[in-house]
């Protein structure tokens, strides 16, 4: 469970965002102009914030930037109607960890506040563990039930970030923005056919593989 | 076409500096003309007097008034003026008097005399009289006046040639300029199928024509997309908005057929993200047009990016068990690496998506006669040559394309992110199959 704190000024979208964060097992609050957020996120502990662009008073591009003068280093998903490439980039430069184009797909939104949750906890993680597989990020090496297995450097990757994310399912678009650095839509099969490769090498006969496809949505870590 | 407009017309500012600048040289020339002839004329004439007064110098004293006598007897034409004038001033003989002292030896003109205009030179002889010696100088006075003439009517007359040939050297251009200006309204009013006429002299006015064409042929090339993508958005957003709408509709008659509004709540999601998805590319497009994203270009490796687009695909490939082939060199161009390596992808996507299951894909880097391109191959049907360029078009979506999931709108982002870096998309028959062509500009 996490504190989460949603500074929008649109009702409606406030209501969802926070009814989905809550569906999550998180605990969320709300601000409805960039003042009252700017005073929220400074005078309270969150573990993270979803943050509306335009806003009354204060908009989001200068919260987030005030907040990061104050060196509060809360992970910031800006939500925006802005969907221009320079918007996104102007959005992350001025100190955004995610950014992500109106209107959205709720479970998404939920599902990108998580990763920016488990980045947070992992950032000092150094192996990581589950399924069998033993991830080492500072040799870069795997090893499936200690026998190591040899990846090329985007299965690395791949591996990695579904693993940073275990228990949450990560859509295609998200998982090759992440994984790939890339924000266009690549096609429904490019990432299917990636993960069936990276199975190819982790999964062990008579196991189910962790690496599970939840139809519709897009992949999860299991393990 | 009116006298204000000529002399507007910088050909006629520029004509009628040189001339003045000409005529002026002229003046000055033919001056020095006129003052060198009438030197020269003079000159002889005093010399032609001295030669006559030594002469009668040289007679002895005492025969010296016979011969004045004498020698003005034979003039009978009455051109010589000669006489001998005493110590004392009173004349010995001769016809002429002077009515001032003379130096001794320098020649004068005398005017008015009864004959007109003569040149007179005085000269002292041994017994201490002056003899005056004179010569009718009226045909000097005459030849001196024809040429002055001659050089101011000459000069005149160049001025009016100047002035002419500058009026007659800017009508030509004062017409092409008014051909121009009404090319320009009709471009105005709204219609790019005009062009501005080129005389095909290559001059500054056809430099400046085949500029503005350009200019003109890009904004008609726009505009018509802008009108072709909003019929295209009219058609295709309709499609599924239309459907949405009979869904709801369905839902607000039936609200308590729980199978049926769970399933019309998932077909209406879809039908939004449908819509979502074209509005989202056709931002992008417009983005991409507007030539925002010039500010992110950087130099880039071309063999990596091709490199890497095959690296992403190759999993691909092989799930079609198709055979990808890169063929990179190290070639280096000014972009932006994200956005051409999503046309890229593109490319490989629909070469693999519609190349033959089996087959052979191959993305190089080629430098042949037609220059230096990127290319993607495949070896699947290909497309007609009547469709080729209807496939660049916004939501078209070729033969055969019905059943594989897309918006259409993939190639229209993969040519306007092309058109943003100057790189030109062509396609070809590659026997079998397709073959799309990124023709690169040549290397500074």
């Amino acid at each position: 469970m996490a504190a989460i704190l949603v500074i929008e000024d649109d009702d409606a979208t406030a209501v969802a965002v926070i009814a989905e964060l809550e569906r999550h097992g998180h605990v969320a609050s709300r601000a409805a102009d960039g003042e009252s957020g700017l005073q929220l996120a400074t005078r309270e502990a969150f573990d993270a914030i979803t943050l509306d662009r335009m806003l009354p008073g204060l908009d989001g591009l200068t919260l987030v930037a005030r907040l990061r003068e104050r060196h509060i280093t809360i992970p910031v998903l800006m939500l925006s109607a802005l969907s221009d490439v320079d918007e996104r980039i102007a959005g992350l430069r001025a100190g955004g960890d995610d950014y992500l184009t109106k209107p959205f797909d709720f479970a998404e939104m939920a599902m990108r506040v998580e990763v920016l949750l488990r980045r947070r906890e992992q950032a000092e993680a150094v192996v990581l563990r589950g399924g069998g597989i033993e991830c080492d990020l500072v040799r870069r090496s795997v090893k499936v039930d200690g026998e190591p297995v040899r990846l090329l450097h985007m299965e690395f990757r791949l591996l990695e970030f579904l693993m940073r994310n275990r228990g949450e399912v990560m859509t295609r678009r998200i998982i090759f923005e992440r994984v790939w650095g890339y924000y266009f839509d690549p096609g429904a099969n490019l990432i299917s056919v990636h993960i069936a490769r990276l199975r190819k090498k982790i999964d062990r006969p008579g196991r189910p593989s962790p690496i599970q496809t939840v139809k519709g949505e897009g992949y999860l870590f299991e393990g | 076409m009116r006298w204000r407009d000529i002399i507007r017309i910088s050909t006629f500012r520029l004509s009628a500096m040189l001339g003045a600048v000409f005529v002026v040289g002229l003046i000055a020339m033919l001056g020095v003309v006129y003052l060198a002839t009438a030197r020269d004329l003079t000159a002889r004439s005093d010399r032609i007097l001295h030669a006559a007064a030594q002469r009668l110098l040289r007679v002895p004293a005492d025969q010296l008034p016979d011969r004045v006598r004498s020698e003005l007897r034979r003039d009978r034409a009455g051109f010589n003026y000669l006489s001998l004038i005493a110590a004392d001033g009173t004349v010995i003989v001769g016809n002429v008097r002077p009515l001032r002292p003379l130096s001794p030896g320098r020649p004068v003109d005398v005017e008015g005399g009864s004959r007109g205009p003569f040149r007179l030179v005085a000269l002292r002889t041994g017994q201490g009289e002056t003899l005056l010696v004179g010569r009718d100088i009226s045909l000097l006075r005459d030849l001196r006046h024809t040429i002055l003439e001659t050089l101011i009517v000459s000069g005149l007359l160049t001025l009016l040639c100047v002035a002419t040939a500058a009026i007659g050297f800017s009508r030509a251009p004062l017409r092409r300029v008014r051909a121009l200006q009404r090319a320009s309204r009709e471009i105005a009013a709204g219609d790019f199928s005009v062009r501005m006429p080129i005389a095909g002299r290559h001059d500054e006015l056809d430099q400046f024509a085949t500029t503005v064409n350009a200019t003109v042929e890009e904004v008609g090339r726009v505009v018509a997309q802008v009108k072709g993508a909003t019929d295209a958005i009219a058609h295709d957003l309709r499609t599924p908005l239309t459907r949405l709408r009979a869904t709801l509709n369905a839902l607000r008659h039936h609200p308590h057929d729980v199978g049926g509004v769970a399933a019309g709540i998932r077909q209406a999601t879809g039908d939004l993200d449908l819509v979502l998805e074209r509005f989202a590319a056709l931002l992008r497009i417009s983005e991409l047009e507007a030539g925002r994203r010039r500010a992110g270009f950087r130099t880039i490796d071309l063999g990596t990016l091709v490199t890497q687009v095959a690296e992403l695909y190759e999993p691909l490939a092989e799930d079609r068990d198709i055979t990808l082939s890169v063929t990179a060199r190290s070639w280096s161009a000014e972009g932006d690496d994200k956005l051409l390596f999503e046309a890229l992808s593109n490319l490989l996507d629909n070469a693999i998506k519609f190349g033959r299951p089996g087959g052979r894909v191959g993305i190089a880097l080629v430098d042949d006669a037609h220059g230096r391109a990127i290319e993607v191959r495949d070896d699947g049907p290909g497309i007609a040559a009547d469709e080729r360029d209807a496939v660049l078009r916004r939501f078209h979506r070729g033969q055969g394309a019905q059943d594989t999931p897309g918006s259409g709108l993939g190639l229209s982002l993969v040519v306007a992110i092309l058109h943003l870096h100057g790189f030109r998309l062509s396609l070809s028959d590659a026997g079998p199959g397709l073959c799309v062509r990124i023709a690169l500009p040549r290397p500074v």
